[in-house]
């Protein structure tokens, strides 16, 4: 698995993805870590196929014991599967998660572990002497969801939100937007159940100062791409599904 | 069942089929306790006659309520097992994807902080597998004293069957009883010898 620095002034994010001996026919995931001080923090740490090779490849970066807490953007498989193994290899971690998955995330395995339910209107976290923001993204596409955004590092981890279905030699950065947009048109238009909760969570992240934003699957989008996704996103029609019936 | 021959049983499965087999052995059981207590009924109300017959019944109807209790104290071990053995499955996973880890990442610069939960899930490996073969030699000791049970109704019923000769008005309806529990016993016999086939497989299978 291929770890990438995204930020390094005090604190580190660090990329995880791209993993060429990845088993076929299960979706490539991106994995984050906030490393800040002697804590770390693992966003959406993939499913029990990638727990492995992520571990390993956390292992040239941080201890184990260093990694204090634990964030899943909503319930998936790819999300947080690996729950069950996570839940053996830090019985002191804290899973912060949104509250109304707590009963459906047990489901994986967590006896040691402690749930910290993110309140529906989201909350702050801090790691080390970083702070770290919930960003509500309800139905973005599950019906509790939310995001990581990082003031400091100007970086929004935003869940399956920008997501693309690629391959794993993909590059890691949105590099020509217009040529981006047949990647993730479906996965957002299928994926994504709700133009209300699209518009709002829009509007949200309009409000916050955005170098980076990085989704769970496919490229990370930089700079001015950040702003051409949100309004690419903002005239989309999601939620097709339903009108493919009529 | 064929499945007990099948060498290839995942040890879930095998328990599952042990706690089915004897699920039907329940009902089995219920139905000689209830012709048993007929019995008692019928030799009752031939008065001084019926006298020698009322040992009996009594016997079979204990017999009938001990081999449910038998079932239910080897569904309760059975349940209890297949806990331990999920335990002990997420345990080896783990264990196997931790050395995986270990293996693969020799380089890592913090590999070594990998030992403590190595250590840590080994421990809890070892303590199911001991906790496994304890709840296997419970549950192996059950279906024993069943087969004990078995052998014991199995000599009743040839009992009951010289005493109903003498009497001949009642011959007929206590025979079928004592038939009944000849019957039940045959067929409990198969369902503990399927149950042993199952338990052999978790045996096997238990060890990684
Ligand atoms: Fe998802
Ligand atoms: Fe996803």
């Amino acid at each position: 698995m291929k770890a990438t620095k995204l930020f390094d002034q005090g604190h580190q994010w660090i990329m995880f993805g791209r993993d060429p001996d990845k088993p076929q026919g299960i979706i490539d995931t991106n994995q984050y870590m906030v490393l800040a001080g002697n804590r770390a923090l693992l966003m959406d740490p993939g499913g029990i196929e990638v727990f492995a090779p992520m571990l390993g490849a956390i292992l040239h970066h941080a201890k184990v014991e260093q990694i204090t807490d634990l964030f899943a953007s909503h319930q998936d498989p790819d999300i947080i599967s690996s729950l069950g193994l996570w839940d053996q290899a830090l019985p002191h971690a804290k899973l912060h998660a949104p509250w109304i998955w707590e009963g459906f995330l047990r489901h994986f395995g967590m006896n040691n572990i402690q749930y910290a339910p993110i309140p529906d209107e989201g909350s702050r976290v801090s790691i080390g002497p970083v702070d770290l923001e919930f960003i509500p993204a309800h139905y973005l596409h599950a019906s509790g969801n939310f995001h990581v955004y990082d003031p400091k590092a100007k970086i929004l981890m935003s869940g399956d939100v920008g997501a693309a279905l690629e391959s794993t030699e993909s590059p890691l950065f949105v590099d020509g937007f217009e040529e981006h947009i047949p990647k993730m048109k479906m996965f957002h238009q299928r994926w994504m159940p709700s133009n209300r909760a699209k518009n709002d969570w829009i509007k949200r992240v309009r409000q916050l100062d955005i170098e980076y934003m990085a989704p769970q699957h496919g490229r990370i989008f930089k700079g001015d791409d950040v702003k051409r996704f949100l309004d690419w996103f903002e005239q989309l029609d999601v939620g097709v599904a339903i009108q493919a019936e009529k | 069942m064929t499945s007990s021959k099948h060498h290839a049983e995942d040890k879930f499965v095998a328990l599952a089929s042990i706690a089915a087999e004897l699920n039907s052995v329940m009902a089995v059981a219920w139905g000689v306790s209830l012709a048993a207590k007929n019995a008692k009924v019928i030799s009752a109300q031939s008065g001084d006659k019926g006298l020698g017959f009322q040992p009996i019944t009594e016997f079979i109807d204990e017999i009938a309520q001990q081999a449910m209790q038998g079932v239910q104290d080897i569904n309760n071990e059975a349940l209890h097992l297949t806990k331990i053995a999920v335990a002990e499955q997420r345990s080896v996973d783990a264990f196997r994807r931790f050395d995986s880890v270990r293996n693969k990442n020799d380089k890592a610069r913090y590999i070594g902080s990998m030992s403590i939960a190595m250590q840590r899930v080994e421990q809890h490996m070892l303590e199911s597998t001991q906790a496994m073969k304890k709840s296997l030699r419970n549950l192996n000791a059950l279906l024993e004293s069943m087969d004990e049970c078995m052998l014991s109704a199995r000599a009743i019923a040839s009992v009951s069957r010289i005493v109903t000769s003498n009497a001949q008005e009642y011959r007929d309806k206590l025979a079928l009883v004592a038939d009944d529990l000849d019957k039940a016993t045959v067929f409990i016999k198969e369902k503990l010898s399927d149950s042993y086939q199952h338990l052999k497989n978790v045996d096997m299978r238990s060890s990684r």
